[in-house]
């Protein structure tokens, strides 16, 4: 179960993901997509959307979770702690130091303008993600409707994430139900 | 004893809050009561956050840790942020592998696959409010940047690092 060679593998994969987790650490989804799921072929987009959907909902940092998950079922537990600790390294390093130059950084114009660059690049990086997940997210018609009332009732009403996951569970199994039914009907016709 | 303090403290943050700003909240008064940061380095840390990788949580806990009693207290307080990772998500690590090829599992996910993309969506749609409109006004300049990443990611497949390398640099340009 415990896959002891490919923990260090996977150790600097994350400390290179952490190293560049703006915008929240849902860039590390796009990075893992990049990696995993385009160029090495480990991982369907389809179990990547499962992983972030259980990290997201459980409590605790979501790329934590994500990383741990996704370490998990690569090489077992020591992996998942490879890809947790990998990943949350980068970022501890980076505040030590800021925090004691801080009087450096803050207010700086040129930090400031720089980072108006990087947060510019932020929802691009999402959205070249979301581009190859969404191919994987929808099995049924009504699949769709679930999404957009997802993303309204995050937006509009500031839904938390567990109740939508919750609502997520009810509806998937309502709507696979109903189309494996009629699937059925439709076989012994 | 500190060091003890900061990790049931930022515990009982990592157990009640769902990643992001929810954070924030539980944060402050953590820190404030027990005079670990003040009201005005809270602010901070969350500006800082924004410009630092890695998440919200992590990056308030090591904040607070430094403050508090150095780079142990970093520790301490990472230790406690990322305690439900180490528990509640390692059990269900284990939960899923084990029951992924259920049949229920597999209607369950049909129906919060879309629900995750549905919150990507989200979040896009949020970020971009922030991070387009600078002001009150809707950014060209950014937007522009924007477009552009786009292009490098899905047409040239330039990796992210790269894009955030260039973003940061063009940024620079137009900005300053």
């Amino acid at each position: 179960m415990n896959d002891w060679k490919k923990a260090p593998v996977l150790f600097g994969q994350f400390f290179k993901f952490g190293c560049f987790t703006f915008g929240g650490g849902w860039s590390i989804i796009a990075q893992m997509q990049k990696l995993y799921v385009e160029q090495e072929n480990t991982m369907t987009s389809e179990e990547l959307l499962d992983i972030t959907s259980v990290g997201r909902s459980l409590p605790g940092t979501m790329i934590g979770n994500v990383a741990l998950l996704y370490g998990y079922h690569t090489g077992g537990v020591i992996c998942g702690l490879a890809c947790l600790f990998g990943m949350i390294l980068p970022p501890l390093i980076i505040l030590t130091i800021i925090t004691y130059f801080y009087s450096l950084v803050q207010d700086n114009p040129w930090v400031m303008s720089a980072m108006m660059g990087v947060r510019a690049a932020i929802v691009p990086i999402i959205a070249s993600a979301a581009v190859s997940l969404l191919k994987s997210a929808f099995r049924y018609p009504l699949c769709y409707a679930l999404t957009a009332m997802a993303a309204t009732l995050y937006l509009a009403v500031n839904m938390s994430c567990v109740t939508l996951v919750v609502i997520g569970v009810v509806c998937g199994l309502l709507i696979s139900e109903y189309y494996e039914r009629k699937e059925q009907k439709h076989g012994t016709a | 004893m500190v060091l003890l303090e900061l990790i049931w403290s930022f515990t009982k943050i990592g157990f009640t809050s769902f990643g992001g700003l929810s954070m924030i909240p539980l944060i402050t008064s953590e820190v404030l009561s027990h005079g670990w940061m003040t009201a005005s380095e809270v602010s901070d840390i969350v500006a800082i956050a924004e410009m630092t990788p890695g998440p919200l949580g992590l990056n308030c806990a090591t904040f607070a840790g430094i403050k508090a009693a150095g780079i142990p207290g970093a520790f301490a307080a990472n230790f406690g942020v990322l305690m439900p990772t180490l528990t509640l998500c390692l059990l269900a690590a284990v939960f899923f592998e084990k029951f992924k090829t259920n049949r229920r599992m597999g209607q369950i996910m049909v129906g919060v696959r879309p629900v995750c993309v549905g919150l990507i969506v989200g979040v896009m749609v949020s970020l971009s409010m922030s991070n387009y409109i600078i002001e009150s006004v809707v950014s060209l300049p950014a937007i522009g940047i924007a477009v552009l990443d786009l292009v490098l990611l899905l047409r040239f497949k330039i990796s992210i690092p790269k894009v955030i390398l260039i973003s940061a640099a063009l940024g620079l340009i137009i900005f300053h």
